[in-house]
């Protein structure tokens, strides 16, 4: 809303610099969100004020409803309104018909005819004004319905009166009416509830967003009817909506505009047109009304306030300050029966008129308290976990990434996430069509990210995320998973001299994983079979947690890597909140054992595409007492061994609890499983 | 002493004495003190020695190949000490070369600012509560007191993904959430993402917020004021201004938009070469959150009694502080993860 200065001051004899005056108004809620002195036409000073009217306050629309703020915050007082002659009833002469259908979409019609009018353009100082509120100037009626509507916060629209043939307004429902022609010669396709302005059975407007084509106050005009409506908001914010026809006249009809306003929004209109286009009324003013709303008192009491805004407001300020906002205050003794004016309709409770209070008191002037505590408060497990994987990944070198969910259908058929066959949500109405579905994964980020860097001339790059995907659950309703995953590319990042670091392999990605489940119990297994298809089928694995599938690890598929242009990217993408649920809490620690153990090596010499794990598990279920812990530490192809095998070294640690084992015993314990392992396998033994 | 012996001695001396090596000294004690070392010899010799003159002959060479001992033993420490201060000037390092490390990762600043405002809030007593993203529409706006049809929203353009379901426009869904499951008293913040139909420099189609709110008997709009202030000053600064405008929000009544002193131009609303702050563009003042006494029409929806409860509930942009609190002037730098962006961050 903009307005200026000595437009207000027609309303309001002010007692502040203007400044002031928009630091007070800023205060009480109407925000100033710009003030810029400007010259009028006739030389004199003036300011533009640009204000922020919340959705609620449709009365402050106009430069009168500002004018009635100003004066309640008493930075002002209210100029005696001018004398107005008698409203002149309509009559016989009235030259059309007013017949309401819809009395719920269309409380109040009323409507006035003017002739003799002379349309040309509209005096400098109206202009001015107008383009001060950021209305383009057109001509002088079509200017004055405008400027009246800046002033009053009422909507005004002139038909021009020669084009409506029937001489009779209908204001209905479009129901079988399919399309209609608005001014701006786009031919509009109705919804059956849209309220329309019919002459007769010709619709000439839409009700409060747009005039018609053919009704359209044009170069030879020479008399208009003018129309002052107050149409229900929500209809009206419906069909704007739906046809993207937001202007001046809907953005306040929406808001609500005063039902006892439309006569006296009339009246100015007159007063303008007989002044600038020389028109004449005739007719009287035709004012449809079928059901003025019986105004409701509400019941403000003065415990009450005190209780909400948490300082005494004495009953004499309550009324003082409630009849300066216009309303009615009759005191009873259990509370003030209090009536809102007409032009507050957002003043409906106890709450409202609360914060009107408040407001006028002045927040400023509330004090401030703290509330007695509350010492309730639980620490969040989430959090924690989020804090500790976060820290863990940030010390391995990682960089945490924050990435917008939405992306593209092609994006989430290559990258379908933790379970194939997922399908993903898609969003009706997205800003483009690259980004019409939500991710399904948080890997495509990251290599998003990667390009980004490279383009950068980023040597290296590894950095995680740690956010939500979604999906649509069995049921196809949409749902949400907590997602960590990670992406590894080139080497990683050294500070100092300059140092060899091997680049990251697929062992780089799966040891995060390994870091991750450290030292947390539960049983984790990995499983080459049936990786997923955007991954290298040789270089991947799925982990899971008995039958729970938690993630994968691996390295992306060439294929896709190259159509992506890089090379060789590892990643990792873990369900973290089923993670989470499977991370033993409990933690026990066992007493340090009391006698050494004894290290022994071996080394087979295996097929290339044998599992060492397998090794492992085989010595594991031999569930020998002495053997406290298996590891491998090499695995090794080259010179001394035979193409297509690989040499694989493990290491042994065998202790006993009660005693020091002696060399003999382990010599013999040792041997013996070499000897059996090399029958299993049939591998052959090394060192 | 005698005159061979006391040459003898000086001979010792002499030669230790310009012995560069453990070796040279090493060769010295057998040629002196060895099985077949001259003073052994002379030892040895005491037997044909005069017994009247034995006693005396016998001290005198004792002295003498303690005196040796001794000066071989000075003569090595002080060669050790000689090699160890040597290695100890070779072995010097440039201590102004870099440290060897490897490169650490980055927190995400915007990870940053949430767990500073949740340590803040957590230190007050408050619980974290989340909710989905994809909401429907009772939560994200009718039990909000923002009816179909209502124009507030506007305010908040929204992403569909069904008729009913959208991108949650803010984290306020989620006080419903709370309040259909808990009863006071409340204090909860929350976290998340919320999405708006929009992309400017100042505005991404998902950005993040911290909702937060506090139910129970007896909560009254002082003790917004209270609240909020101490948290503005422990996210801010110890001394920040932080003022209350009334403002308008479907599911707070009376609602308060909260601004703190210009952290640009520190509240003068001018910079020192007297242009306009464009940060505050001139007022001074930047708005940093939303806030509000809950309104009974949302207690309503939940099934609390307004007559027995109220509270408070407010919400934060954390895009709009960590560009302030950073000096960050494009918010889609927090989103395109560029290294050179992320590193400029402390790693801890």
């Amino acid at each position: 809303m903009k307005l200026t200065l000595n437009w207000l001051k027609e309303f309001v004899d002010l007692r502040d610099a203007p400044e002031k005056l928009a630091e007070t108004l800023t205060m009480a809620g109407l925000e100033v969100e710009s003030l810029a002195p400007a010259r009028a036409p006739d030389g004199s000073e003036d300011w533009i004020f640009e204000l922020a009217v919340t959705p609620n306050r449709g009365d402050c629309l106009g430069v009168i409803g500002i004018a009635r703020e100003i004066a309640a915050l008493k930075a002002g007082r209210m100029k005696a309104p001018a004398r107005k002659p008698a409203v002149q009833k309509a009559n016989a002469n009235a030259p059309v018909k007013v017949e309401i259908q819809s009395p719920r979409a269309c409380q109040r019609y009323s409507a006035q005819a003017v002739e003799s009018i002379r349309l040309r353009p509209s005096p400098d100082w109206l202009r001015f004004r107008l383009e001060a509120a950021g209305i383009r100037a057109i001509n002088n009626v079509v200017d004055i319905t405008n400027y009246v509507m800046v002033e009053t916060a009422q909507p005004l629209h002139a038909f021009d009166l020669e084009r409506l043939d029937a001489k009779r307004i209908v204001v209905r429902q479009a129901k079988e009416i399919a399309t209609f022609v608005t001014l701006d010669e786009v031919e509009r396709r109705l919804a059956p509830e849209d309220l329309l302005i019919c002459d007769g059975d010709v619709p000439v407007a839409l009700a409060g967003v747009m005039g018609g084509r053919d009704s359209e106050v044009h170069q030879g005009t020479t008399a208009v009817l003018l129309e002052s409506a107050r149409f229900d908001p929500a209809t009206v914010r419906r069909t704007a909506k739906r046809l993207g026809l937001h202007s001046e006249a809907s953005h306040r009809f929406e808001r609500g505009v005063d039902p006892e306003g439309t006569v006296a929004a009339l009246e100015r209109a007159v007063a303008l047109l007989q002044e600038i286009a020389g028109g004449n009324t005739f007719g009287g003013i035709i004012d449809r009304y079928p059901r003025p709303p019986a105004p409701a008192a509400i019941a403000v009491r003065h415990a009450r306030v005190s209780e909400i805004v948490g300082v005494d407001i004495k009953p004499a300020e309550i009324e003082k300050n409630l009849k300066a906002l216009g309303c009615k205050v009759q005191a009873t003794k259990a509370a003030l029966k209090v009536t809102p004016p007409t032009y507050r309709g957002d003043l409906t409770r106890e709450a409202d008129l609360i914060e009107e209070l408040a407001r006028v008191h002045g927040y400023d002037k509330i004090p401030s308290t703290l509330p007695r505590a509350l010492l309730s408060g639980k620490p969040d497990a989430r959090l924690r976990a989020d804090r500790g994987v976060r820290s863990y990944l940030v010390g391995e070198g990682l960089v945490e990434a924050i990435h917008l969910p939405f992306t593209s259908a092609d994006i989430n058929r290559r990258f379908p996430g933790l379970l194939a066959g997922e399908k993903p949500v898609a969003i009706l109405n997205p800003l483009v069509q690259e980004s019409a579905e939500m991710r399904l994964s948080l890997v495509p980020g990251l290599i998003e990210d990667l390009k980004v860097n490279l383009a950068q001339r980023a040597e290296g790059f590894a950095a995680f995320a740690l956010n939500k995907v979604f999906y649509l659950d069995t049921k196809d309703e949409p749902a949400e998973r907590y997602h960590l995953a990670a992406l590894l590319y080139g080497r990683r990042g050294r500070r100092g001299l300059r140092a060899e670091e091997a680049p990251f392999g697929f062992l780089d990605a799966k040891g995060l994983v390994e870091g991750i489940l450290d030292g947390r119990g539960g049983e984790w297994s990995w499983n080459a079979a049936d990786p997923p298809a955007f991954l290298h089928p040789g270089r991947a694995a799925r982990l899971a947690a008995g039958r729970a599938e938690l993630g994968y690890v691996g390295e992306i598929h060439p294929d896709l890597a190259e159509e992506l242009s890089l090379g060789r990217c590892l990643t990792f993408e873990l369900d973290f909140g089923k993670l989470l649920q499977y991370l033993s809490p409990e933690l026990a620690v066992r007493s340090l054992p009391r006698f050494p153990s004894v290290e022994r090596d071996l080394a087979m010499v295996v097929d290339d595409a044998f599992p060492a794990q397998r090794i492992i598990d085989w010595i594991k279920d031999l569930r020998n007492v002495l053997i406290e812990k298996v590891e491998v530490f090499d695995q090794y192809r080259g010179a001394s061994i035979p193409e297509g095998k690989k040499s694989l070294a493990f290491s042994i640690s065998y202790r006993a609890q009660d005693r020091t084992l002696t060399d003999t015993e382990v010599q013999t314990v040792h041997q013996e499983l070499v000897a059996r392992l090399g029958e299993v396998f049939g591998a052959q033994l090394r060192g | 002493m005698n005159e061979s012996l006391e040459r003898l001695k000086e001979e010792v001396a002499g030669r230790l004495s310009r012995s560069v090596s453990e070796a040279e000294v090493e060769q010295l004690r057998v040629e002196y003190l060895g099985r077949k070392g001259t003073v052994t010899g002379l030892l040895r010799g005491l037997k044909d020695v005069a017994p009247e003159e034995r006693p005396q002959r016998g001290e005198e060479l004792n002295r003498l190949r303690a005196f040796i001992e001794e000066r071989i033993a000075g003569c090595l420490e002080s060669l050790k000490a000689e090699k160890r201060s040597k290695a100890l000037t070779e072995e010097r390092v440039d201590i102004t070369l870099p440290g060897s490390r490897r490169e650490r990762g980055r927190v995400h600043p915007l990870t940053m600012v949430v767990d500073e405002i949740v340590d803040v809030f957590s230190a007050m007593g408050f619980e974290i509560a989340r909710g989905p993203d994809i909401e429907d529409d009772y939560h994200n706006f009718e039990a909000l007191n923002m009816p179909k049809d209502h124009p507030a929203r506007d305010m908040q353009d929204t992403f569909f993904v069904a008729a009913e379901r959208l991108l949650r426009t803010h984290t306020s869904p989620v006080q419903i959430h709370v309040m259909e499951s808990r009863k006071p008293p409340l204090q909860i913040i929350v976290p998340g993402a919320v999405y708006r139909h929009d992309d400017d420099a100042t505005h991404s189609p998902m950005f993040h917020q911290v909702e937060g709110f506090m139910v129970d008997r007896g909560i009254a709009f002082t003790d917004l004021k209270g609240v909020l202030t101490h948290v503005l000053r422990q996210i801010f600064s110890a001394d920040a201004r932080v003022r209350f405008r009334p403002s308008f929000f479907p599911f707070t009544e009376p609602s308060a938009e909260v601004d703190i002193g210009c952290v640009i131009c520190d509240g003068k609303g001018a910079l020192r070469d007297s242009h306009a702050c464009r940060v505050c563009k001139g007022t001074g003042w930047l708005e940093i959150l939303g806030s509000g006494m809950i309104d009974p029409e949302v207690f309503r929806f939940v099934g609390y009694d307004a007559e027995k409860f109220s509270g408070f509930a407010f919400g934060m942009g954390v895009e709009r502080i960590a560009m302030l609190k950073y000096g960050v002037e494009d918010i889609r730098l927090f989103f395109q993860n560029d290294l050179r962006f992320l590193r400029q961050f402390p790693s801890f």
